[in-house]
C-alpha cells in the first residue's frame, strides 16, 4: 500500500526535475546500468556527494516514466536494498528461454514456511523453529542454507548454544523485497480467527434461517461483516 | 490399472490438525478432542496404506491428544485457590494459531517468489564474478569465524582417509606454517584460501596451517573475505607479509600480556 502511495506522491515530482539534477539524471542511469547488483542509495551518494536520497528517487522515478513513455522493456527497481534494472514481466515468457537452465526450482511448501519462521522470528534457533512448525527442519534447513537464503548469525546463549540463524541479502532478492521492513504483513491471531470463519461455507445457509428481525437487524438484512460473525457464533453454540 | 488418489499433503502433524478442524466446522478454541483423534488416526492409517512415510512427529501429536483427552476426563482437584483452571487444550491450540500464522504467510511469499521469477537482472557471466578485484571492498563481506570452520571441514574432508594409525612426532610448527602462507602469498593482494589449503597433503600440517591463518588474522596480517555466501574465501593481505615483522607482533603482544598480569 505505501508503495502505491509514493508512487503518486512522486508523479508530480516526475516532471519537475531541477535543472540539477537533470544533470545527474544520465550519471545515476549509467551507475545502475553497470552496476551488477543492486546499487545502495549511500553508493550513489558517495560518488555524487550532495544528492539528497529523495532526489535520488525522484530521477528514478523519472527514467523509469522515460522507459515506459519510450516502450523499454525494462525498468529500474528497488530490491535487497538497491537500485537494479529488470526486464519488465510480460517478457517473462522469452527471458525464461533464455536462462531456462540457470532458473532454480521452486521452493517447496515446507521451505516456504520455515523460511517464513526464520524472516519474522530472525535470529532464530533451529528449536524454536521446530516449536512452532511440530516438525523436524534439520533437511529444509540444509536446503534453504545451500541455496543462500539463510544462514548462521551467531550462536544463542542457551544450554549448548545453538547455532542463531537469520535471512540472507539473497533472500530479499529472491523475493524481490526492499528490505526487512518489506516482508508481508503477517496476521495476528484475532485476525486469523475472523478471516478463517468468513472462509467457512455454513454462514450462508445460517443466515437464511435466522429471523433477522429477531436481532435488531431489520434495515440491515444483507449483513454487514460484524453482524453475520455474531449470528454464526450463536447458532453453532445452539447447535453444540 | 492403477488408481491415483489425490491427498493433501500435511507439512506436519499441526498442518494435518488444522485441516481436521476446517472441514468439521468446529471452533478452534473448543476442539472436541476424541472426535478429532479418531479421525487423525484415519488419517495415519491412509498415508500409511498410501505407503506415505508417516513421520514421528504425526505419531507423538497422537500421545499429546490422548493426554489432553485424559485431562479433560480427569476430575480436578481443588486446589482450594481461586486461580483459573486453564483449558487442558489450551496450549496445543496456541501452537496451532501459530503454526496457522505462518502457514497462511507462506502464500503471500510464494505469490512474492512467483512475481519474481518475471523479472530479470542483466546476467554478470561466472568468469567475470571471480576475475573481480579484491579491492572491491563493498563486493566483498567479511568472513565469520563459521565461514573459515567451513572452509576447514572442506579442506579436512579432501584429505585421504589413512586407516592405519601410526603415531608420528610432529614436526610443523606454526612459526613455519606462518612463513610458509606468506611464501605462498608472495606479492599479491590476496589469495584463495582453497589454494592455499590444496597444497597441504596430511591433517596435522592441515591444522597449524589453518591455526597460523587464524593467528595472521587475529594480528592484522590478513583478513578472510568472500563475495557470496559459501563462496571462495580469499585472504587478503593487510601488511606487507614479512615474518620478522609476525614475529615481533607476537612478541610485543608477549611483553604486553606479562605486564598486565
Amino acid at each position: 500500500m505505501t508503495r502505491e502511495k509514493n508512487k503518486k506522491n512522486n508523479i508530480p515530482d516526475v516532471n519537475r526535475l531541477s535543472d540539477e539534477e537533470m544533470t545527474y539524471l544520465p550519471i545515476i542511469e549509467a551507475l545502475v546500468f553497470s552496476s551488477e547488483s543492486p546499487l545502495p542509495l549511500t553508493k550513489i551518494r558517495e560518488i555524487i556527494p550532495g544528492l539528497a536520497p529523495k532526489q535520488i528517487n525522484s530521477i528514478i522515478e523519472y527514467l523509469n516514466e522515460q522507459y515506459r513513455q519510450g516502450g523499454r522493456s525494462y525498468e529500474i527497481r528497488e530490491i535487497a536494498g538497491g537500485y537494479q534494472m529488470f526486464t519488465m514481466p510480460e517478457f517473462a515468457a522469452f527471458v525464461d528461454k533464455l536462462f531456462q537452465e540457470k532458473q532454480q526450482s521452486r521452493l517447496t511448501q515446507k521451505a516456504l514456511e520455515t523460511l517464513a519462521i526464520v524472516a519474522y522470528k530472525q535470529p532464530v534457533t533451529r528449536h524454536e523453529i521446530e516449536e512452532i512448525r511440530g516438525v523436524n527442519v534439520d533437511g529444509v534447513m540444509k536446503t534453504l542454507m545451500s541455496r543462500s537464503l539463510v544462514t548462521i548469525s551467531g550462536r544463542a546463549q542457551a544450554p549448548g548454544s545453538p547455532f542463531l540463524y537469520k535471512t540472507t541479502r539473497k533472500f530479499l532478492d529472491y523475493f524481490g523485497l526492499k528490505s526487512l521492513d518489506d516482508l508481508p504483513k503477517l496476521k495476528e491471531i484475532d485476525e486469523l480467527i475472523d478471516v478463517d470463519d468468513e472462509d467457512r461455507p455454513y454462514h450462508e445457509t445460517i443466515l437464511r434461517e435466522i429471523d433477522i428481525s429477531e436481532l435488531g437487524l431489520k434495515e440491515n438484512g444483507n449483513g454487514e461483516a460484524n453482524n453475520r460473525e455474531e449470528n454464526g457464533d450463536q447458532e453453532k453454540s445452539d447447535q453444540a | 490399472m492403477t488408481y491415483k488418489v489425490k491427498l493433501p499433503v500435511f507439512e506436519g502433524p499441526f498442518d494435518l490438525l488444522l485441516f481436521l478442524i476446517k472441514k468439521n466446522e468446529v471452533d478452534v478454541y473448543d476442539i472436541p478432542v476424541a472426535e478429532i483423534t479418531h479421525q487423525y488416526l484415519e488419517y495415519l492409517e491412509l498415508m500409511k496404506m498410501l505407503d506415505l512415510d508417516v513421520a514421528g512427529e504425526f505419531i507423538e501429536m497422537v500421545a499429546t491428544l490422548m493426554l489432553i483427552k485424559v485431562r479433560m476426563l480427569l476430575p480436578r482437584i481443588a486446589s482450594g485457590e481461586d486461580e483459573e483452571i486453564e483449558d487442558p487444550r489450551a496450549q496445543l491450540v496456541a501452537q496451532l494459531l501459530e503454526y496457522q500464522r505462518f502457514k497462511e504467510v507462506s502464500g503471500d511469499f510464494e505469490k512474492l517468489e512467483n512475481e519474481r521469477r518475471r523479472y530479470f537482472s542483466r546476467a554478470v557471466p561466472e568468469e567475470m564474478r571471480n576475475k573481480l578485484n579484491a579491492n572491491d571492498d563493498e563486493l566483498l563481506d567479511d568472513v565469520s569465524l563459521f565461514d573459515l570452520l567451513t572452509a576447514f571441514k572442506r579442506a579436512l574432508d579432501n584429505i585421504p582417509k589413512v586407516t592405519v594409525h601410526q603415531v608420528n612426532v610432529v614436526k610443523v610448527t606454526m612459526e613455519q606454517q606462518v612463513k610458509f602462507v606468506f611464501e605462498k602469498l608472495g606479492r599479491r593482494s590476496y589469495m584463495l584460501f582453497s589454494e592455499l589449503t590444496k597444497s597441504v597433503k596430511n591433517k596435522i600440517e592441515l591444522i597449524v596451517t589453518f591455526m597460523a591463518i587464524l593467528d595472521l588474522i587475529r594480528l592484522q596480517f590478513l583478513s578472510a573475505k568472500q563475495t557470496d555466501n559459501f563462496g571462495e574465501i580469499r585472504m587478503v593481505a593487510i601488511q606487507s607479509p614479512s615474518y620478522e615483522k609476525y614475529l615481533e607482533a607476537r612478541d610485543k603482544e608477549l611483553v604486553e600480556e606479562s605486564e598486565e598480569s
